[in-house]
C-alpha cells in the first residue's frame, strides 16, 4: 500500500534568467514495507525532492500525498504535526541538537510526542543494534561522525514513524556499518512495515533495497 | 524550559557571561537607585516623620524654611490647633571635646505641641530646657554620647545631649532638636520672632494672615536647596542607565537567538512545533533575566552591610519594583525580537544539496 505519493513534481529555484529547475515532472511512490533508495551524484536534487516528500519545502508545480493527504491542502501547523507524528527524518549534517546528550535527544522527542514513541524496552534494543548503547550519556560533539550518524537514525526511528526519509544516512559510514545501518532499514520496513525511502550515492546500499530509482539533473527514473 | 535548561547547563561559560553582564547592570542600577533613594531621604527625613501635609512661611522667604522668620505679632493672628507646630531652622556647627565637629540643622520646637510629640526617642529623653538637645543617632556613629556637653557655632553656650533619634535628617544633615528658645539664640533674633515656620498636618488648613504664603509639603520639599537638582541628575542617570542596560541585554539575547538558528532548524525538520522553540526562547531569556537580577540583589545587599553607616542608601520598594520589571521586560523582548525569525526558520537550510 501505498503511503507517499510524489505526483509530477517540479521545483524551480529563483526568477527569470536567474530561473534554476531543480526537479523536473518527478512521480514516486514509496510504499510501507518497500525501501525505496534513490541514487544520485551531488547537485543532482536528491536533497531537495527529500525535502518536497517530506513537506519541508513546497512544490513549484505538482503535489505530495502523505497517507492520504495532500500536502497542499494542510496547514504549517499541520504540516508540522504530520512531520512529527508520521515521518522520521535522518538528516545528512547538523542532525543532533549539540548541547543534549544521545539520552536527552530521545527525551526531547518525548516532551513533543508524548504517544507512539519506542519503549524503553525497544529504545535499547536498537541503539545494542547499532553499537551506541554505551554512549548514551555523551554529548554529540564527544561522538565521532560515524556515531553521530547513527545516533541520528536511532533519535528519528525513535519517534516511530511511519515513513522515513534519510538523507545520506550512511555518508560517515564504514563498510560493516553502512551493512548494519542498510540492514536495520530494511528489516524495520519487513518487520514493522515502514516505508524507509533513502536518498544516497552510496551504492553499497543497493543491496538492501526494494526499489531504486536514479536521479540525474533533476529527472527521476526507475533503476 | 526543557531545551532552555539544557543549554544552560552544558554552555555554562557562554550562559555564566550572560549573567554575569545581567549582575552587573542590575547590581549597578540596584546601588544607583539606592544611593538615589537614600540621598533624596537624608533631604527629608526629618519632615517624613511629622507626617505633616502644608508648611507656613513668611512671604517673603522664597519658600525657604532658612530664610523664613514670623513675627510673634504675625503668628497671634494664626490660629493654632493640636495639628499647628512652630519650627524654627538653624544651620549650625556642633563640636564637642575631644570630637569631630558636625554640620546640623538645629530645629527648635515647642513641648505642648504635635511635633514635639510625634518625634520618636531612641535613648535618652527629649529637651525639656533651653540648655537640653536631642541628636540624630548620626551622632552617635561620630561618638557623641548621651550627656555629652556641645557648644553650637560660635556661642560659648554649652547644650547637653539628652537624646537620640533615629532617622532625622534635613537637606542631608543630621537634625538637633531643641527649644524655640535655642532657636531665637542661634539665630540672634528677640522675643518678638515666633519661629521660622508653622507646620500643619491639616490638609484642610488654610490662613489668609498677611505676609505668610502656606506651601504643600510636596512643594516644600521640591524647593529645599539642592533637593530638585540632585534628584532630577540621579532620574536621569538612573533612566539613561535603564535604558543602556536594556539595550545591551535585548541585543545579547538577540544575538543568542540568532546564534541558535541552525539548531532550531533541525528540529523544525523534524516537526518539533515553532511554539515549543519561541517558549524555549522566551523561559531561557526569563531563566537568565532572573538569575541576573537575584544575584545582582544579593550583591546589592552585601554591598549595604559592607558600607560604612554614612553612606545614604536606602531602597524604595515600588522604585525597585519598577527597575526590576524594566530588567525583566527587557529580556523578554530581547528573546522576542527574533521570533518571526524563529517562526520562519527554514528547516531546508540543513539539509545537504
Amino acid at each position: 500500500m501505498s503511503v507517499l505519493e510524489v505526483n509530477h513534481v517540479t521545483k524551480t529555484f529563483g526568477h527569470n534568467t536567474n530561473e534554476v529547475t531543480v526537479l523536473t515532472d518527478v512521480n514516486f511512490t514509496a510504499a510501507a514495507g518497500e525501501v525505496s533508495l534513490v541514487i544520485g551524484p551531488s547537485g543532482s536534487g536528491k536533497s531537495t525532492f527529500l525535502t518536497i516528500a517530506g513537506g519541508i519545502q513546497t512544490p513549484t508545480d505538482g503535489d505530495v500525498v502523505v497517507q492520504g493527504n495532500g500536502l497542499a491542502q494542510l496547514s504549517g501547523k499541520a504540516r508540522d504535526a504530520l512531520r512529527l507524528n508520521h515521518i522520521g527524518f535522518i538528516l545528512q549534517a547538523y542532525n543532533l541538537v549539540p548541547y543534549l546528550t544521545v539520552k536527552d535527544q530521545f527525551a526531547l522527542v518525548d516532551r513533543v510526542k508524548s504517544k507512539g514513541n519506542l519503549s524503553a524496552t525497544d529504545l535499547r534494543h536498537l541503539l545494542e543494534k547499532l553499537g551506541i548503547s554505551q554512549l548514551i550519556n555523551q554529548y554529540p560533539a564527544e561522538l565521532s561522525g560515524g556515531q553521530t550518524q547513527r545516533v541520528a537514525i536511532a533519535r528519528a526511528l525513535y519517534q516511530n514513524p511511519d515513513i522515513i526519509l534519510a538523507d545520506e544516512p550512511t555518508a560517515a559510514l564504514d563498510s560493516e556499518r553502512v551493512k548494519v545501518v542498510g540492514q536495520l532499514l530494511h528489516d524495520l520496513a519487513k518487520e514493522h512495515n515502514k516505508a524507509i525511502v533513502v536518498v544516497t550515492h552510496d551504492l553499497r546500499l543497493k543491496e538492501f533495497a526494494d526499489k531504486t530509482y536514479a536521479i540525474m539533473d533533476g529527472k527521476m527514473t526507475v533503476a | 524550559m526543557f531545551l532552555a535548561l539544557k543549554e544552560i547547563r552544558h554552555e555554562k561559560l557562554r550562559y555564566g557571561l550572560i549573567i554575569g553582564m545581567i549582575v552587573l547592570v542590575s547590581y549597578l542600577v540596584f546601588v544607583l537607585s539606592g544611593l538615589a533613594y537614600g540621598l533624596a531621604q537624608q533631604n527629608t527625613q526629618a519632615i517624613s516623620s511629622w507626617n505633616a501635609s502644608k508648611v507656613v512661611l513668611n512671604s517673603d522667604a522664597n519658600d525657604s524654611l532658612s530664610q523664613s522668620l514670623i513675627t510673634k505679632q504675625t503668628a497671634d493672628k494664626v490660629k493654632l490647633t493640636t495639628h499647628e507646630a512652630y519650627i524654627g531652622q538653624a544651620g549650625v556647627v556642633a563640636k564637642a571635646k575631644g570630637q569631630a565637629k558636625l554640620s546640623a540643622q538645629f530645629l527648635g520646637i515647642n513641648q505642648s505641641q504635635f511635633i514635639y510629640k510625634r518625634v520618636k526617642v531612641t535613648a535618652g529623653h527629649k529637651p525639656t530646657t533651653n540648655h537640653q538637645i536631642m541628636v540624630d543617632d548620626s551622632f552617635k556613629d561620630n561618638g557623641y554620647r548621651l550627656g555629652d556637653k556641645v557648644t553650637l557655632n560660635s556661642t560659648d553656650t554649652q547644650y547637653k545631649i539628652v537624646g537620640f533619634t533615629h532617622n532625622a535628617k534635613l537637606s542631608v544633615a543630621p537634625v538637633i532638636y531643641g527649644t524655640l528658645g535655642t532657636w531665637r539664640t542661634l539665630s540672634h533674633v528677640t522675643s518678638d520672632f515666633q519661629a521660622s515656620g508653622i507646620i500643619t498636618n491639616r490638609d484642610s488648613f488654610k490662613t489668609k494672615t498677611s505676609g505668610l504664603s502656606t506651601l504643600t509639603m510636596s512643594k516644600f520639599i521640591n524647593k529645599l536647596p539642592g533637593y530638585s537638582a540632585q534628584n532630577t541628575t540621579f532620574t536621569f542617570m538612573i533612566g539613561f542607565l535603564m535604558i543602556i542596560a536594556m539595550v545591551v541585554i535585548a541585543v545579547f539575547l538577540y544575538i543568542l537567538t540568532m546564534q541558535k538558528l541552525p539548531n532550531y532548524a533541525v528540529l523544525r525538520a523534524q516537526g518539533i512545533p515553532a511554539k515549543v522553540l519561541v517558549t524555549t526562547t522566551v523561559s531561557q531569556a526569563l531563566i537568565l533575566v532572573v538569575g541576573g537580577l537575584a544575584i545582582g540583589a544579593a550583591l546589592t545587599l552585601a554591598t549595604v552591610l559592607a558600607l560604612p553607616a554614612g553612606v545614604p542608601m536606602s531602597f524604595n520598594v515600588p522604585l525597585l519594583a519598577g527597575v526590576t520589571g524594566g530588567i525583566l521586560l527587557t529580556g523578554v523582548i530581547g528573546a522576542l525580537i527574533p521570533v518571526k525569525v524563529i517562526l520562519n526558520v527554514d528547516p531546508v537550510s540543513v539539509m545537504g544539496g
